[in-house]
């Protein structure tokens, strides 16, 4: 199967890979898999606890070329944008994006998961406070 | 259970499953693996008893002893034989034997979530995945760590496999459709979790057998 032009791009130059701090309650980490094709997605968020914006996105993806293409253009649809506003993004954003083919739409709904997954984690984290945490 | 059919031949109702009890000429096969071995449909099987059941439906439905019987019984028994060893070979492994229930319940065992894994669990495949990362950039030193992780995972499947085993009997021990299927949706999990397990380990034992090579 051929992939688009724009997977094989995020493919060959996956932007923002790497890994933020887990331990910083600025840090939402958001760890998804698939089970089905083993697919593993790690995507965290850094947000300006100030104005509610994320700063900084980073993934690892462990996956095929279009898991990794949905993750890679998740961090970059992310970053400026705020905690609501990427609530907003959905699967179907990245389907079009990539033009991803049926069989590969639930490696975009993977990317989906993992941006609510982190969103979700670092709500929880600036819910509790910082001292309560180390309690 | 549709054993209530005529014999093709003499018409004898109820003929049975296998051979007419009246005339003795061969059935068509019924499809459902458990009534082809004539066997309850539970997830826990009598192992002994299925090879048994084999061997001796193998000898008699075998197409030699029909080469001069009627067209109708010689394609009969190609059916049946091939039915026989497909049933044998899914009904003996415990997975293939779950799958092949669910499948038959209409469950779609090809359909999963993200969330069928459990959170603890990512996080031991995605470390270890890292760990398979740094080995093929030929970073040795994750060697004991990737090892440490093959050997956790192998005991995880034990641990399913057991788990797998109490809910086998768990669903054999339902009385009624609904309370079954509800077990067979536990099921369907544990198998889902497996196979991701199974995965795993085979990817690992695959890089280190290439690099062993």
């Amino acid at each position: 199967m051929a992939y688009s032009d724009k997977v094989l791009d995020h493919y060959n130059n996956p932007r923002n890979v790497g890994n933020l701090d887990k331990k910083d309650p600025n840090v939402g980490t958001g760890l998804v898999g698939a089970p089905e094709c083993g697919d593993v997605m790690k995507l965290q968020i850094k947000v300006n606890p100030e104005t509610g914006v994320i700063e900084d996105a980073k993934f690892k993806t462990f996956g095929c070329g279009s898991a990794i293409a949905s993750s890679s253009l998740a961090t970059e649809m992310l970053k400026g944008k705020t905690v609501d506003e990427a609530l907003q993004i959905k699967n179907t954003l990245i389907v079009n994006e990539l033009s991803l083919p049926p069989v590969k739409i639930h490696c975009s709904v993977l990317a989906e998961d993992a941006i609510k997954a982190a969103i979700t984690d670092y709500k929880a984290k600036s819910a509790t406070p910082a001292t309560a945490q180390t309690a | 259970m549709d054993n209530h059919h005529n014999c093709w031949h003499c018409g004898t109702p109820d003929a049975g499953s296998i051979f007419c009890r009246y005339c003795n000429s061969l059935q068509a096969p019924v499809p459902n693996y458990f009534e082809f071995f004539g066997m309850p449909l539970k997830l826990s099987v009598d192992l002994a008893r299925l090879q048994k059941q084999f061997y001796s439906l193998s000898g008699l439905l075998h197409p030699d002893r029909y080469t001069r019987r009627s067209e109708q019984e010689k394609r009969y028994s190609l059916e049946a034989s091939s039915i026989l060893n497909d049933a044998y070979r899914v009904l003996r492994d415990p997975i293939q034997r779950a799958e092949y229930v669910l499948k038959e319940a209409g469950f779609d065992i090809g359909e999963q979530r993200s969330k069928d894994v459990p959170p603890e669990l990512l996080e031991e495949v995605f470390e270890l995945n890292m760990a398979l990362d740094e080995l093929r950039m030929g970073d040795d030193e994750v060697l004991p760590q990737l090892d440490e992780s093959r050997k956790k995972f192998l005991d995880i499947l034990v641990e399913m496999d057991a788990g797998l085993e109490q809910q086998f009997q768990k669903h054999d021990a339902q009385e009624g459709d609904e309370a079954r299927r509800a077990v067979l949706a536990e099921i369907r999990l544990t198998l889902n979790r497996r196979r991701y397990i199974k995965n795993l380990v085979n990817e690992v034992d695959k890089l280190l057998t290439a690099r062993n090579a």
